[in-house]
């Protein structure tokens, strides 16, 4: 607790890099194409869902530019959490509290991924569970937030879904689940492995690209299309 | 640190477009370093339906596009505005290739006909490629190369089975010339003692013969057996000169011939010592001991099993063998052209053996009788368990008695053949076309006049059901009944061109199943749950033109790839297409039989209904080059026939 405390205080001023990281965003554009923005697509693994207790042990992403994914720009880094013995659902990610704990602390990791998202759009299945884990580890160990904004592609999935299969009567014909493995069998997506941060990622850029260009029969050309063809007004922040 | 950790993150990249590339022709040849270096230069993009990727004249390309889900459509658009399609291309395939090469624009339209994922991979590193790695452009330039149809059956091979060893490719490796001993001959005029003697000094069982005087001409070969049953059980004078009991003319095959085609010489002429010739010279003898010594498990075990039977039942099993076999051969590399043959000897065999023991069963036939086989059978072109197809044909009797004794001979003849055929795995005929339906067990004139009534009065729609006639050929017996029903339906033939008109029609209304790749492109979501029937849409337009060329040229071979060779011998098809025509039908033969083998290996009946996600990469990019063979086959019959 009091090492806690410790580390906040550290951090009163926010790292430089966090710093920089907030600069880049000191002039935001909406209304530029969409292939001029540079997205990141993120996947993280945690140790369970309680937003308070549980840890980031893996991130995995894969970088857009000109709408293309780029397979040698690629972030995959497992992290040891801060109490490892208390983590034993990590099971489920094929990854072993052994392999861990030789694994780099969030301190060591942070700051690599924030550099790597530089001046990106942040990009998600399911975002705000990701950046609210992230942003808290942020805060731990890098006295501030990441202010790339983020876009949810489960969002995006729901405004495309709710267009394209709604019959007459206003009622939708398809399937419900929201699922990322779920929605990349249903739209025909090449699928990956799930529960790997870095497959689950590459799996969300194929389906951020199929979304941006199957929407309004491919009409959306700016970052405010894209905002606007969202069903609900807070899918970005 | 924070840094170098990045460095290995970034290392772990791309794993995925390893592995993609690694099932595409001809990047799965590539070296690890090599496919890593270019997975990281991968972009991946995705074009919805409808997408205009490249515009014929107009698009510089600037990357290689490599299909990972969905489909194009290439087609070119004139100055009217006409569109002609080329093809479709599918998962695996590539886009662009030419034009990067050439350094042109695209010379095709292509647009997307599915939700499409590409793999892009830069000009650059494509054309570094083609630079440094060999292979790389031969494979975009040529289509359908040696190398790739190598590949081909070797990725068959592998993709199917774990090869046992290199060794046991021996039959389809090894050559006559490579199995040979020192040759050992003797002057024609030298005693039988002392030509014994020489087999004795250097132990061997055989020996050759030449002219006296004239070492180079071989004119006959001794065997033990000959000494054994010539000399000795006849107590023949040694002192004669060896010419009175050597064999001869000595059978021959070129040194390069492969073991399994000697092999299946020694089996077809029942002949088990030949002389192996180079360049002209007799250097030596090959014997069916031999090419035994080389492997266990030699088709040849089967084969004595089988002509040395003595009861039909004893034939049942030996015939159920047959698919076990086959099986080793396929493993072993044996190409479809040579397994059918293969499968007819055997089959042949055990017809020949069977009706053998038949005959000493009921008694001599009151007549000269030949056994005919039908369709795939009667062109050598069995897989596993085809349906039989057989019928009969007797001279004509001279008078009413014979002829009532004929008819009552050969019913139950045919009858009880039918029935060991089925007891042996023959399936019957579901069209009732065998030897025990009278209307197809019939003296000469009878069968004359039928082939007289299909040729010249045709009934289109029967002309159809009796095609598999034209493909008869002598299974046992007295062959030259079914040579001069040949002779005659070869004489008639140049005369009545109007059947040949029918059966050349019924070619071009077979459409070559491109849409096939259409379709699974499209309908990847199980509506259509669409299998190719490799017999009917690939293999019978081959089968059919070839018959109906060979009718019209005379042709008497009845097997579809004798048939296409003697066609391009006598200059009827040009070089070329016999050998895209030849390529094209023996790969999907292959295809068959190992679709069918698996069946077999899984306790299910064999079909010809392959199912596309079966198939890797390649073998539907050889599949596909081959169903684009057909379009080039019947091009040539509207101008053979131009009338249609």
């Amino acid at each position: 607790m009091l090492r806690q405390l410790k580390g906040l205080n550290w951090f009163r001023k926010p790292h430089p890099i966090i710093r920089q990281n907030r600069k880049h965003f000191d002039e935001f554009s909406q209304s530029r194409s969409l292939a001029d923005y540079t997205f990141v697509v993120f996947d993280t693994e945690l140790t369970g869902l309680n937003r308070r207790r549980d840890q980031i042990i893996s991130i995995g992403a894969v970088k857009i530019v000109d709408l293309r994914i780029e397979l040698d720009q690629v972030f995959h880094q497992y992290i040891r959490p801060p109490n490892l013995e208390h983590t034993d659902s990590t099971l489920i990610h094929r990854i072993t509290p052994e392999q861990l704990r030789t694994m780099p602390a969030m301190e060591d990791v942070l700051p690599g991924f924030v550099e790597f998202c530089g001046a990106a759009l942040l990009v998600g299945h399911y975002v705000t569970l990701d950046m609210n884990f992230l942003n808290r580890a942020a805060r731990e160990v890098l006295g501030g937030t990441m202010s790339n904004p983020s876009i949810d592609t489960m969002r995006l999935a729901m405004g495309y879904k709710e267009v394209l299969f709604m019959d007459r009567y206003g009622h939708n014909k398809m399937s419900t689940s929201y699922n990322l493995s779920d929605l990349s069998r249903e739209f025909g997506l090449p699928e990956f492995k799930p529960h790997d941060a870095l497959e689950d990622a590459l799996q969300t850029a194929y389906l951020f690209l199929f979304l941006i260009k199957k929407m309004k029969q491919g009409k959306i050309r700016t970052l405010k299309d894209l905002y606007q063809a969202g069903r609900n007004v807070d899918m970005m922040y | 640190m924070a840094a170098m950790k990045r460095n290995d993150v970034h290392s772990v990249a791309p794993e995925v477009a390893v592995d993609f590339l690694k099932g595409i022709m001809p990047f799965n040849s590539l070296d690890e370093e090599t496919l890593t270096m270019v997975a990281r230069h991968c972009r991946i993009d995705f074009f919805p339906k409808g997408t205009r990727l490249l515009t014929a004249g107009q698009t510089d390309i600037t990357h290689l596009y490599l299909i990972q889900r969905g489909g194009v459509k290439s087609f070119i658009t004139n100055d009217e505005g006409q569109v002609t399609l080329k093809d479709y291309r599918g998962e695996g395939d590539f886009i662009g290739a030419l034009g990067i090469i050439r350094g042109t624009k695209a010379n095709l339209n292509i647009e997307t006909v599915e939700d499409t994922f590409c793999f892009l991979i830069p000009r650059e590193i494509f054309l570094e490629l083609i630079d440094t790695q060999p292979g790389f452009a031969q494979y975009y330039l040529k289509t359908f190369s040696d190398k790739v149809v190598n590949t081909a059956y070797n990725e068959l091979r592998r993709h199917k089975w774990t090869l046992r060893g290199e060794e046991d490719l021996y039959l389809f490796t090894m050559r006559a010339g490579d199995l040979i001993k020192t040759l050992r001959k003797v002057d024609a005029s030298v005693t039988i003692q002392e030509a014994a003697a020489e087999m004795a000094r250097h132990r061997i069982g055989s020996l050759l013969i030449h002219q006296a005087g004239d070492p180079e001409n071989i004119i006959g070969i001794v065997t033990d057996r000959d000494l054994r049953s010539k000399v000795l059980a006849r107590g023949l004078d040694y002192s004669l000169p060896i010419e009175h009991v050597m064999s001869s003319p000595v059978q021959r095959v070129l040194s390069q011939t492969i073991c399994f085609e000697v092999l299946l010489k020694m089996m077809s002429t029942n002949i088990h010592h030949l002389a192996v010739e180079r360049g002209g010279r007799v250097v030596g003898v090959i014997t069916s001991h031999d090419i035994m010594l080389q492997q266990g498990h030699s088709p040849y075990y089967l084969f004595k099993e089988i002509i040395t039977q003595s009861t039909i039942q004893g034939l049942y099993p030996l015939a159920q063998k047959i698919p076990d076999m086959i099986r080793n051969l396929i493993k072993e590399g044996g190409k479809a052209g040579n397994i059918t043959r293969m499968i007819a000897v055997l089959n042949d065999h055990i017809l020949e053996r069977m009706l053998i023991l038949l005959q000493d069963e009921l008694g001599q036939p009151p007549l000269p009788y030949c056994w005919l086989l039908m369709g795939s059978e009667g062109r050598r072109e069995q897989t596993f368990r085809t349906d039989q197809d057989n019928a009969l044909i007797y001279a004509d009797p001279q008078s009413e008695e014979e002829k009532k004794l004929a008819e009552e001979y050969f019913s139950e003849f045919a009858r009880r053949a039918i029935d060991h055929l089925v007891n042996c795995g023959y399936p019957l005929c579901p069209g009732d076309i065998m030897a025990r339906n009278p209307k197809w067990r019939q003296p000469y004139s009878v069968w004359r006049r039928y082939f007289e009534r299909w040729i010249s009065a045709p009934d289109p729609r029967e002309l159809l059901n009796v095609m598999i006639f034209f493909d008869f050929r002598a299974g046992f017996g007295d062959a030259t009944l079914a040579e001069n029903l040949r002779n005659h339906l070869v004489r008639t033939t140049q005369r009545q061109e109007i059947y040949l008109l029918h059966l050349a029609k019924d070619c071009l209304n077979s459409r070559a199943p491109l849409s096939f790749f259409r379709t699974f492109i499209v309908e990847r979501n199980g509506e259509h749950k669409n299998t190719l029937d490799i017999k009917r849409q690939g293999i019978t337009p081959f089968v059919n033109f070839a018959r109906v060329m060979a009718l019209k040229h005379g042709v008497k071979e009845t097997n579809t790839l004798a048939r296409l060779k003697v066609l391009a011998d006598e200059g009827h098809i040009s070089r070329n297409l016999w050998q895209a025509a030849s390529e094209a039908y023996e790969l999907q033969m292959q295809l068959r039989l190992i679709h069918q083998l698996h069946q077999l290996d899984n306790g299910i009946l064999p079909d010809n209904y392959i199912n596309p996600a079966n198939l890797t990469d390649l073998e539907k990019r050889m599949l596909k080059e081959a169903f684009s063979v057909i379009d080039r086959l019947q091009s040539l019959l509207k101008t053979e026939f131009p009338v249609i």
